[in-house]
């Protein structure tokens, strides 16, 4: 649907507009992460906080495309509730370059004043933010969990976790213009697709230096070998029990804590099968663990081995026994067989 | 080749109680550590000056620490004194209480340039505290260096420095010319114990110098904080005993929304 | 008065803490079972400058002082009784001898390796005869030329199959006694003449060992005299008056971590359908254990920072060590109760803690010397002597 009968009331509204948030900055942007010729999940999230932030306000959402033969990708961004697309298609920005996406984006900042505008939290997002906001001169509410508007004094709100998760904050960015957020992927609602929208999709040109960026990508798929974490300081443990059955249940616990990039542990149980070592019993006898997610697999949770997982801060079981002492202890109770929730789970995970 | 570490000081989160059920923060024991983003960044500083010529201070490396804080994080300084760096400075005057993000990378770039300005910055992804995560990016853009950030391999030469950084879904190899500012990932780079000898020599034989507001060249524009702080919440109470039933692909429908609604999976 | 600790040790503090949970604790349950000493342990102390906290750093040590070395060893008691063990003796009673009676050549030569960690240190006092009566040891020293020509056996010598230096207590003059006829000499292990002979097999700390010494005409240079010559009583009753400082700093990290882990079970463990640290029968334990730890703590720290400003402390050391060692027994005593069948069973740490503590009363000076040494210090301004 084409929208911009729009455009003579919205203009209509700009002279209130101008007066409440200064300088005349309006409308909200998302500044979307072309990936190999398609969007990560993350820039759909960032769409539908935006159009969510817009119609509260009543402006428009311009999506912003920085990069090199993407053109085609700015339709994509109507169906998610952009109004508008600005894309700077440039052979200079076919690979990411913090200084020539900054100059760019800036660029695009000054001409068209933007009130607010949304990054994906992704490696890229959180790179080219807090660069484009220090030349930006602004404020940059990052790995926001959150979004909200003050509509009493038009002012974006950004909430995200602190003190590692256990409290958040909630900001705003009075004065300085554009406000700027990175939004924590995973943490919104991806919006409904609607393939009938449609939006205006201009290209823009902007200055930049023909000096090629400094940044030399070496290979885009390198591999880090990470120092091993012990389990006392694991953030994520996963735990099997007799429950599991054999090895090749065990099995499916290791590689479900590959998956989640855990730790693997288990009772005292699963160390008698031996299917753990000594150093993995998580309980009486063992280890101590304070993970943010524990995942007991087909262990019935005795105060042996529940008194070693006191401190985690989420405790997930999977258990067939609806009885079993981990079923109440747990902030999560799934009760069914782990030789089949977990396999479902490695698949959910996948999608 | 001279490295300089900009570190924070954070509270002790061993001596907090979060009361999700009472939203409040409780303050057991009020004790200051240096922050572990901090620490790693010192450690990826250090592993590099020792990679280039085995730690010998004469060779001309060397690796400074530099500190935003209340006069008490001169104990933060002392510790990464005592892991190896060769010089460690405070900054602190009650006008930069308030500072927010946007302040406190002014004033870090303001003492970077009077420490000189060095040919890499090594900083911590985020801390352990607000977790914002834009110093190191944002000093880059001040001074107008290459950067880097969540990088999880480092290595460093004459006029370049390479790195292996998150990239997309996995990780990317890059190189950018110095002078360049880059942030680490804790978990790539644990950090070494002090030796002994340098902890007790670092409260007693190294000196810590201590600038103030009128130490450097700050505006009062430098100073007023982009951002205001609004609310500090909690998240709901963690509730036990929560059953979830039913077929294997469902259920793990259900628990994948559920976790990531927790934050703790992506 | 100011109770704080320097800023450079609650630094040091936090770095022990970590060592100590990070390369001691994972191996303190194999320890005690193979019946090993954990040399990475060791090694992993010496690259950090551990095996010289108390001592100046220009004889190679840290510079930490008796109050540094206090919180090593209560850093360490709190985690492994048997490393504290192996650690305190090289540090508190071999090599801290040559500190304090060392001329400077010897500490030169011996001392500074020591306090690297280098080389690991012994004290051979101890013999089959000659235990808490130490003027009866028979190992002889006889003068020949420049050297003197040791013979004997002493018997429980910490870390004595595994010392490069030990320092050896031998009769040059049987007739003179304990005041004037017993000599300390720096040996060294690789001597011809020095051998080992059997191991104990014993109840507790099993991650170290204890060995009998074999001396067998080991020929020692008179440049190895420790001290004065005669006067080698006067010189392990010095290193033995501060060592107990540190032996009561063990005792109070390894009651402070039964403390802690008797409150972690009565949290969790559930009987009458509520956690057991609701009952009195178990908090007021708990409690007594807390306010004996803090009168041990004050106990310790005081006493370091006396031997640290050099002032007497003879009294003070020795109740460092009578009663660390007896609130460790009391502590950990409560705690197995609080465990109940838990703290009886060798999967758990608690019985080893138990195991290990009982040594505490017996080593380092009995706690019936102690009292003597407490005595004997409180009637001598009376002119009255106490007998042994």
């Amino acid at each position: 649907m084409d929208f911009s009968y729009l455009d003579d009331w919205m203009e209509e509204e700009a002279g209130e507009a101008i007066e409440e948030v200064g300088e005349g900055y309006r409308h909200v942007w998302v500044l979307a992460e072309p990936a190999g010729g398609a969007f990560l999940p993350a820039t759909f999230e960032a769409m539908g906080q935006a159009r969510q932030l817009a119609d509260q306000i009543g402006v428009y959402v311009y999506g912003v495309l920085l990069g090199s033969s993407i053109e085609p990708l700015g339709q994509e961004l109507a169906a998610y509730g952009a109004d508008k697309v600005l894309v700077v298609d440039d052979p200079r920005l076919a690979e990411y370059q913090p200084e020539t996406y900054t100059q760019a984006a800036a660029e695009l900042v000054d001409r068209y004043h933007p009130e607010i505008l949304l990054l994906p939290g992704t490696p890229l997002g959180n790179d080219l933010a807090p660069r484009l906001a220090q030349r930006l001169d602004t404020g940059l509410m990052s790995h926001c969990s959150e979004l909200g508007i003050d509509l009493a004094e038009r002012l974006l709100q950004g909430t995200f976790p602190v003190f590692g998760g256990e409290m958040h904050h909630t900001v705003t960015c009075p004065q300085a213009r554009p406000q700027i957020a990175t939004l924590e992927p995973g943490s919104f609602r991806i919006p409904y697709q609607d393939t009938y929208r449609s939006a205006e999709v201009q290209q823009v040109d902007v200055e930049l230096s023909d000096a090629s960026g400094p940044l030399q990508w070496l290979d885009l798929d390198a591999t880090v070998a990470l120092p091993p974490v012990p389990l006392a300081k694991a953030r994520i443990v996963v735990a099997a029990g007799r429950g599991m059955g054999d090895a090749e249940g065990f099995a499916l616990v290791a590689e479900l804590a590959r998956a989640l990039g855990g730790v693997v542990a288990g009772s005292r149980g699963a160390f008698d099968e031996g299917w753990i070592a000594e150093e993995q019993i998580v309980g009486v006898g063992g280890e101590f663990v304070a993970p943010d997610l524990y995942v007991a697999c087909g262990i019935s949770g005795d105060v042996y081995h529940y008194f070693g997982l006191q401190d985690a801060r989420f405790v997930l079981a999977i258990n067939p026994d609806e009885n079993a002492p981990i079923v109440k202890l747990a902030n999560m109770a799934i009760i069914g067989d782990a030789r089949q929730v977990i396999p479902a789970w490695l698949e959910a995970l996948a999608d | 080749m001279k490295i300089i570490v900009p570190i924070k000081q954070i509270l002790d989160p061993s001596g907090i109680t979060f009361r999700r059920d009472k939203e409040r923060m409780f303050i057991n024991r009020e004790e200051y550590i240096l922050d572990p983003g901090s620490k790693a960044a010192l450690e990826a500083a250090l592993r590099l000056k020792e990679q280039a010529d085995g730690g010998a201070s004469e060779s001309g490396w060397s690796v400074v620490a530099l500190a935003l804080g209340e006069p008490h994080a001169d104990d933060a300084l002392r510790e990464a004194l005592a892991m190896g760096c060769d010089a460690a400075y405070l900054v602190t005057d009650p006008a930069f209480k308030d500072a927010d993000i946007s302040v406190t990378v002014q004033i870090l770039a303001a003492a970077i340039d009077k420490l000189g300005r060095p040919d890499l910055i090594v900083a911590g992804r985020e801390s352990g505290d607000t977790g914002a995560g834009q110093v190191g990016a944002r000093l880059a853009e001040a001074l107008d260096y290459a950067g880097i950030t969540d990088v999880y391999a480092l290595a460093v030469d004459r006029s370049s420095v390479r790195a292996t950084r998150r990239w997309g879904t996995g990780y990317a190899a890059v190189r950018a010319p110095l002078p360049a500012a880059v942030t680490v990932a804790p978990e790539a780079f644990p950090p070494r114990l002090p030796h002994g000898a340098r902890i007790m020599s670092a409260y007693r034989e190294w000196d810590v110098p201590v600038w103030g507001l009128e130490d450097l060249d700050l505006t009062e524009a430098d100073l007023s904080p982009r951002l205001a702080l609004r609310r500090e919440g909690f998240p709901p109470p963690l509730e036990t005993g929560e059953v979830y039933r039913g077929d294997p692909d469902s259920v793990a429908q259900e628990l994948v929304i559920a976790l990531r609604l927790q934050k703790l999976i992506s | 008065m100011d109770f704080s600790f320097p800023k450079e040790h609650e630094l040091f503090r936090r770095m022990a803490r970590e060592f100590a949970e990070t390369e001691v604790k994972p191996r303190a349950k194999a320890i005690d079972r193979e019946h090993r000493v954990p040399h990475e342990t060791v090694k992993a102390a010496a690259r950090l400058g551990l095996m010289g906290v108390p001592f100046p750093q220009k004889y190679g040590g840290m510079g930490g002082g008796e109050t540094g070395y206090c919180i090593l060893m209560e850093e360490l008691g709190r985690v492994c009784t048997s490393t504290t063990t192996v650690i305190g003796a090289h540090i508190g009673i071999a090599a801290m001898s040559i500190y304090l009676d060392g001329t400077e050549e010897q500490k030169m030569k011996y001392l500074v390796p020591l306090a690297q960690g280098r080389a690991i240190g012994a004290f051979g006092l101890t013999e089959a005869q000659a235990g808490s009566d130490a003027a009866a040891i028979k190992t002889t020293a006889v003068r020949d030329g420049n050297e003197f020509v040791l013979n004997g056996a002493k018997v429980f010598i910490t870390n004595g199959d595994i010392a490069d230096t030990i320092v050896i207590m031998a009769v040059t003059d049987p007739a003179l006694g304990a005041y004037g006829g017993i000599t300390a000499f720096i040996v060294e292990t690789e001597w011809p003449g020095f051998s080992i002979g059997s191991l104990e097999n014993k109840m507790g700390i099993r991650g170290s060992s204890t060995a009998e010494c074999v001396l067998q005409d080991v020929r020692v240079p008179q440049e190895n005299i420790l001290g004065q010559f005669g006067a080698g009583f006067l010189t392990f009753m010095k290193s033995l008056d501060v060592g107990r400082a540190s032996l009561g700093a063990g005792c109070l990290g390894g009651a402070w971590a039964a403390l802690e882990a008797s409150m972690q079970w009565a949290r969790a463990r559930e009987q009458f359908g509520v956690p057991i640290a609701t009952k009195q029968s178990i908090y007021f334990m708990i409690a007594d254990m807390a306010a004996e730890i803090e009168a041990l703590r004050s106990l310790v720290y005081r006493t370091a920072w006396m031997i640290d400003t050099g002032q007497p402390h003879i009294l003070e050391a020795a109740a460092c060590k009578l009663f660390g060692s007896e609130v460790a027994h009391r502590c950990i005593d409560k705690a197995v109760q609080i465990h109940g069948a838990l703290g009886y069973s060798r999967d758990y740490e608690i019985e080893r803690g138990w195991r290990d503590q009982r040594i505490t009363e017996i080593y380092e000076g009995t706690n019936e010397i102690q009292r003597i040494v407490i005595a004997a210090n409180l009637f001598r301004p009376y002119g009255m002597r106490i007998p042994t």
